[in-house]
């Protein structure tokens, strides 16, 4: 067990113990959000920092998680059983469209991916809002949930296990051959078509795990809000989870779930600000401004930064002294992610 | 027959209006291989300076000035900064041009604050003409106007001109041209900056057009523009001029006759054309990997 994993499960055990330590109910909702937004960018982040492929349209499977929670809460009734009948027909569902639009698509350059999965997404709301009979359009649609979801602390806990379950699925899956796989398709994408893999699949199995993944996110962030309208479906849920991967650190698996906690706590706190000054009402500006000065100056994001710094210094330290091993292995792999944004992604 | 004519002007009008956006996109692309995602910045921004200017000193004119320098200023800062340092790495271009236009947009809101702005309709260019019966609102027509003018002054410099020579030569093979000896990043920026004008001009005949712009409008315009630049075809600007006239009169026969599918009708044109011509209707670049 080296250090990393031992910092890691303290972290845990410490947000287990959060909600008990203090009662302060909106840092405990924040909490919760952050965790559900974490999960949601770090599924983004499987197809833009592993794959290399970037897509406009992710909220549609963020969106078809949340409405079906939704809906079937709504019109059958609110039980386990029919709690479960959803988080089913998500995956389900999102499985089918992610492999349709993976088909249609990831034959073709990245850009076009990126409109493509805009314009479905884009189809998605427009059907939300028209089909106004079943999802009462913009209003939205408010639901009720089995008792075990509404007491706050035990929904903290289960959007934590859910946080920890998904960062150890992508630990273990991108370690994994087929992992390697992906990221060698992100570093030079004719190179592996050239090695025999067949480049297409491993594209559409990585935006099929990356879809139905982001609509569990979606169920979660339903519940934690006992409503949903077509909000979820809107690009502005997209480029969040686009913001919080690129400042988090690209291709890195802590990267995504920093980046939502910055990105969701700074607009926490900024909110309070605006009261202070107007200037605050237009934190965009900030986060756009960081966001092209990460994407210019620090194209692996505050992970991948600091995880340079600190091989660097290591190496430093370390010298001749230490023979060439893990370290070095390290440095070569933050050295990668360096160059997932740097180097010709389109071939 | 009042209505079919009327909307046919309107769909008419408001593809000028996106075609004018989409001829910038496609030669910037064609040209340098760039994915702008921030030209509805520019667009945003020539709408807002443009009817300041023309609310402040009721000239018209002075507004459209106004607009294409503000066009011209941004477009050339927006090449310098922000897309020279990611030259030929798409991903990159789509994020930090998507930044670009976050912030841009936030701004004018600084500037001008979160309210939308009342764009008037200049006095001379105000009212209607009634033929047979048929009433015909004067600014769409001047809409049309201007930019059938603008298509048919690119048609001419892309064909007649030394400079239109060198930007057809650059689209079809970058490298053979810097090989003769041209610099080729300087007439990318003239292009880009050429682009960016047309842009700024977009958004202050927009103004008058709707009587209202807002800061949404930037992002909302610059995809629908890259909506039609896929279309058309990526590096055709008779393409995006056709894809960009089929999509607004396309958009206001949908918002008439089938109001609920309209938002919809750009989305699945353009979703058609990538299941069966991914290279768009006139595109010559392969769209296939």
């Amino acid at each position: 067990m080296n250090k990393s994993t031992i910092a890691l499960i303290v972290l845990v055990i410490g947000l287990i113990l959060l909600p008990f330590i203090q009662d302060s109910r909106s840092i405990l909702i924040l909490m919760t959000q952050i965790f559900i937004l974490g999960v949601f960018a770090m599924s983004y982040n499987l197809l833009l920092g592993y794959t290399g492929i970037i897509s406009f349209g992710h909220a549609m499977f963020f969106g078809i998680g949340a409405y079906s929670i939704g809906l079937i809460m709504r019109y059958y009734e609110p039980t386990y059983l029919y709690f479960l009948f959803a988080v089913v027909t998500t995956l389900i569902l999102t499985a089918i469209v992610s492999y349709l639009v993976g088909l249609l698509t990831l034959r073709l350059h990245s850009h076009f991916f990126a409109m493509f999965t805009f314009a479905i997404a884009g189809l998605f709301l427009v059907a939300a809002e028209k089909w106004r009979s079943l999802t009462l359009g913009n209003d939205g649609i408010t639901f009720k949930i089995p008792d075990f979801f509404k007491d706050r602390v035990i929904f903290y806990l289960l959007s934590l296990g859910l946080l920890v379950l998904a960062y150890l699925f992508f630990r273990r899956f991108t370690q994994s051959p087929f992992g390697k796989v992906l990221q060698a398709i992100r570093e030079n994408e004719k190179r592996v078509e050239s090695l025999g893999y067949r480049v297409f699949h491993y594209k559409i199995i990585a935006n099929v795990i990356s879809g139905m993944i982001a609509g569990l996110a979606g169920i979660f962030y339903a519940v934690s809000l006992r409503f949903v309208n077509t909000s979820v479906f809107s690009t502005e849920i997209t480029l969040d989870a686009l913001m919080m991967t690129i400042i988090g650190g690209v291709g890195t698996l802590f990267g995504p779930i920093l980046g939502s906690a910055i990105v969701q706590f700074a607009q926490y706190s900024l909110m309070d600000l605006a009261k202070v000054h107007w200037i605050f009402e237009r934190w965009v500006i900030l986060f756009g401004i960081i966001y092209i000065v990460v994407v210019m100056f620090f194209p692996s994001g505050i992970v991948g930064t600091v995880k340079t710094w600190f091989t660097r210094r290591n190496k430093q330290i370390l010298g001749k002294k230490k023979p060439e091993g893990k370290k070095s292995m390290e440095s070569s792999k933050a050295d990668a992610m360096k160059n997932i944004l740097k180097g010709e992604v389109d071939g | 027959m009042d209505a079919i004519i009327n909307i046919t002007i309107n769909g008419l009008a408001t593809g000028m209006l996106i075609f004018l956006l989409a001829a910038g996109l496609t030669l910037i692309f064609g040209l340098m291989d760039v994915l702008n995602f921030a030209h509805g910045a520019l667009f945003l921004w020539g709408a807002y300076a443009g009817i300041w200017v023309f609310t402040q000193t009721d000239s018209y004119l002075l507004g459209v000035f106004a607009a294409v320098i503000i066009g011209i200023l941004l477009g050339y800062l927006l090449e310098r900064y922000i897309i020279l340092p990611v030259y030929g790495n798409h991903i990159r271009q789509i994020m930090i041009t998507l930044g670009a236009m976050l912030v841009l947009g936030e701004l004018v809101k600084v500037v001008w604050g979160p309210n939308v702005m009342i764009a008037n309709t200049p006095a001379i260019l105000s009212g209607s003409w009634e033929f047979s019966g048929i009433l015909i609102i004067k600014y769409r027509l001047f809409v049309i106007f201007v930019g059938l003018l603008v298509f048919l002054g690119l048609l001419f410099l892309l064909n007649r001109t030394k400079l239109g020579l060198v930007v057809r030569a650059g689209v079809m093979d970058k490298e053979m041209v810097q090989a003769l000896g041209i610099n080729i990043r300087k007439v990318f920026l003239g292009v880009f900056i050429l682009g960016a004008a047309m842009a700024g001009l977009a958004g202050i005949l927009l103004g008058p057009y709707t009587g209202v712009v807002y800061a949404e409008m930037g992002l909302e315009f610059g995809l629908l523009a890259f909506i039609v630049v896929i279309i058309g075809g990526m590096g055709s600007v008779v393409g995006s001029a056709v894809a960009a006239l089929l999509v607004g009169i396309l958009g206001s026969f949908a918002s008439y006759y089938l109001p609920d599918i309209s938002l919809a009708v750009n989305m699945l044109l353009m979703l058609i054309v990538l299941i069966f011509k991914p290279s768009g209707l006139m595109g010559t670049k392969e769209a296939v990997k």
